[in-house]
């Protein structure tokens, strides 16, 4: 019980902290870039009393929807980690084991590289966060019908991965086939990044993601049940069937809808709920939901700032920073630990 | 009445493990399934827990049909304690506990101090209280074993539900836990329902057992009646090993036909003989042992070759010359060191009879009862064949060089 208690402080604490640094992140990805503009002159323009036409645009136009994308998908990729890690009992599972991203990618392909335009003259930005979103929820539709047919998780995990595979032999089959030009485009692509958000786009991402986050947090009672594993959370008196539909929807959702518009963003959802566990030192999804919500959101658009700022004007894709940057400090806790974790 | 299972098949899909199950549970009972591996224990556990449908035939938990019960009610009424081994990383003794408060708490799961209350009082009754603090990942075997009790424990069940609850336990945390099991069941009315490996702990902890095997039910019973060395060899399969139910254990036999060895004993003081002899695989003669002397049931258990008494009768004659026979058989004699009084007279003429034929006769006793037990018989004897032993280990040292000694022939006698 008194361990209890230090941990509720220690809670407290690095929630704070993680509040602190989401203001901290979302002002510096607003103030650094190319063009430098100090926090004074941030509230005038969100004030709309700046007459600097450069100001109000870049920041209205350019940072901010940005800044709010990848705070959102940050946010979202970290929770559909989470839930997917709890779910397997796996900590290498990410939300794009089900095969949503390879979906994506394949759609995506299948319109950039094989040209398949749907009767439209060029290919236009939203045609492709389309074809990505169909590609996303058809294969995660095949998932969920699956998920209620299987009896082992196992067997689920195993079928997204095949799933997955499929999916990346067909986009590699057209990979080979497709011109150089087309190649580039996919590539980049594929590597995702949270540039050229529109306030639309904030918007509908919004409007999918925040309903979806709130959801997640009423199903962290059976998720906590879960962490004994299915047997044991039926015994506690968890519908099985119709969690595991809902986990997998709720996972597969958020991360279909930041793959549909920012390409696949990879380590987020892996590493976050790790970086949680290891400081909030607990496995309570009470804590870990928000605190991967809040952390997700931080690490993404500072790292999508660093993605910007590095070696700019050139940008370079999040996955790679998220990754360079991640992969050491996960290492380096996991080597601190006290303990093993699931 | 808690639960009762009218003709209940088990299986998973098509294939049927066990079939034709017919129990009934009283309120407070503990019983437990009894049964090889493989045999389909946690099968039926499984179908009286709900994880799996029945294939045929119903359980009725206080009356009503288990697959109309709603998970969520079924959840207050029975836990579970699975073998199936988990590593939540990260919680506390506590946090486990209290994940067993799942039924009964709100929408968010927030622990109310009655909450707390329960999940403390859980950890007291498994005498727990020290790992409450303690990661669930850094205990023992054993330790784990009884947070996962406390949690079953905090779900506030009237039915507990254990697979194999007492494997990978040491003896200790085996005897703790059936302890609290049968406190549970005393003092909270609560019914437990297990599946055990060990025969002596069923026999001494449960109330009903249920012998299965071949896709049945072999015997449904108080232990006391159902269990006996026969019933237990044939559930078991037991082919180089002996079960006793008067030890409530398992003796090794020896396979050897050859019992090139004569052991006179009595009293309890040829036990440990008998089983150092035949786990080293030599066949054993015995003789003249009472009915009801331990060390007859051990002899028998272990497989030796009994030249026996009736219980508190003389040794008689026939007796007397048919160990006689074991001893001229036999390539040497030990003598246990048991104690001489008017019954067992004729098994120091026994030892005295060995020497006259020249045998080697290793011998427990001290030096200084020889002396008067021959001084009280009067009679001249070749004492240096004698071998005397301090203890059982030099006994063994001083057989083995007995045997090295006699190379040459594999089989000295």
């Amino acid at each position: 019980m008194e361990l209890e208690k230090i941990r509720s402080a220690r809670v407290r604490g690095i929630m704070l902290l993680f509040i602190c640094l989401l203001g901290i992140a979302l002002i510096i990805n607003i103030s650094w870039g190319s063009i430098k503009i100090d926090v004074q002159e941030i509230i005038a323009v969100l004030k709309g009393q700046s007459e600097n036409v450069v100001h109000n645009s870049v920041i209205w136009k350019i940072r901010l929807p940005r800044t709010l994308a990848a705070l959102l998908g940050g946010a979202a990729l970290a929770v559909a980690g989470l839930l997917l890690q709890v779910f397997f009992r796996n900590p290498i599972v990410e939300p794009f084991v089900l095969g949503i991203s390879s979906g994506a990618t394949l759609m995506v392909g299948l319109v950039i590289l094989a040209g398949f335009s749907f009767g439209m003259e060029s290919i236009s930005p939203y045609l492709i966060i389309v074809s990505a979103l169909a590609g996303a929820i058809l294969v995660m539709c095949i998932v969920l019908l699956l998920s209620l047919k299987v009896r082992s998780i196992v067997t689920l995990l195993v079928i997204g991965l095949m799933v997955g595979y499929s999916c990346s032999a067909v986009t590699s089959i057209l990979t080979a086939l497709a011109d150089r030009d087309r190649v580039h485009g996919f590539v980049i692509w594929s590597m995702g990044s949270f540039s050229n958000y529109t306030w639309d786009q904030v918007a509908i991402v919004a409007a999918v993601i925040i309903p979806f986050l709130a959801a997640t947090f009423l199903i962290c009672k059976p998720l906590n049940a879960f962490l004994m594993g299915e047997e044991y959370a039926k015994s506690m008196g968890v519908n099985i069937k119709l969690f595991r539909f809902v986990v997998v929807a709720l996972a597969s959702v958020l991360a279909a809808i930041v793959t549909a518009f920012t390409g696949p963003v990879s380590f987020i959802g892996m590493a976050i709920p790790h970086i949680c566990r290891i400081l909030f030192q607990t496995a309570d999804n009470r804590i870990l939901i928000p605190g991967t919500i809040l952390g997700g959101a931080v690490i993404t658009s500072l790292c999508d700032l660093a993605a910007r700022m590095l070696i700019s004007p050139i940008e370079l894709p999040i996955s790679a920073i998220t990754s360079i940057f991640g992969a050491p400090i996960i290492v380096f806790m996991l080597l601190k630990r006290r303990t093993d974790m699931q | 009445m808690m639960l009762q299972t009218r003709d209940l098949a088990v299986g998973y899909g098509k294939k049927t493990v066990v079939d034709h199950i017919n129990l009934d549970v009283l309120k407070g009972q503990m019983i437990c399934l009894l049964g090889p591996n493989g045999s389909g224990k946690s099968t039926i556990l499984k179908s009286l827990c709900g994880f799996l449908a029945p294939l045929r035939g119903t359980v009725y938990l206080t009356k009503k049909n288990l697959s109309h019960i709603k998970t969520s009610a079924l959840a207050k009424k029975m836990a579970v304690v699975l073998t199936e081994r988990f590593s939540p990383g990260l919680m506390t003794g506590f946090g486990v506990v209290s994940l067993g408060r799942h039924p009964h708490t709100g929408f968010l799961g927030k622990l109310t101090d009655k909450d707390v209350n329960k999940t403390l009082d859980a950890l007291r009754l498994v005498n727990a209280e020290d790992l409450a603090d303690k990661l669930f990942a850094e205990m023992s075997d054993g330790q784990k074993q009884k947070i996962m009790l406390a949690r079953a424990l905090a779900q506030e069940p009237e039915l507990i539900v254990l697979d194999e609850p007492t494997t990978h336990l040491d003896i200790r945390h085996q005897v703790e836990v059936m302890g609290i099991l049968n406190k549970m069941t005393k003092e909270k009315g609560i019914t437990v329902i297990l599946s055990l490996h060990e025969i002596d702990l069923a026999m001494r902890s449960c109330e009903i057992a249920v012998l299965i095997k071949d896709n049945r039910i072999l015997a449904y019973g108080p232990p006391e009646e159902v269990i006996d060395d026969s019933t237990i060899a044939e559930l078991f399969e037991l082919n180089t090993a002996h079960y006793s139910n008067l030890l409530g254990s398992v003796e090794f036999c020896s396979n050897s036909t050859n019992h090139g060895i004569c052991v006179i004993g009595g009293g309890g003081t040829a036990t440990h003989i008998y089983r150092l002899l035949s786990k080293q695989g030599f066949g054993v003669s015995t003789g003249v042992i009472h009915e009801n002397d331990i060390d007859y049931h051990v002899a028998s258990a272990t497989g030796a070759l009994i030249s026996r008494e009736k219980p508190f009768e003389k040794i008689s004659s026939e007796a007397y010359s048919q160990t006689k026979k074991y001893v001229e058989k036999a390539g040497f004699v030990i003598d246990s060191g048991f104690p001489v009084g008017s019954l067992n007279k004729q098994n120091f003429a026994l030892l005295l009879h060995a020497l006259k034929q020249g045998k080697t006769l290793f011998t427990l006793r001290k030096q200084k009862e020889w002396c008067s037990q021959l001084y009280e018989y009067r009679q001249k004897i070749n004492t240096e064949k004698i071998v005397f032993c301090e203890n059982s280990r030099d006994l063994v040292a001083k057989v083995a060089h007995e045997l090295h000694n006699s190379k040459g022939r594999r089989e000295p006698w």
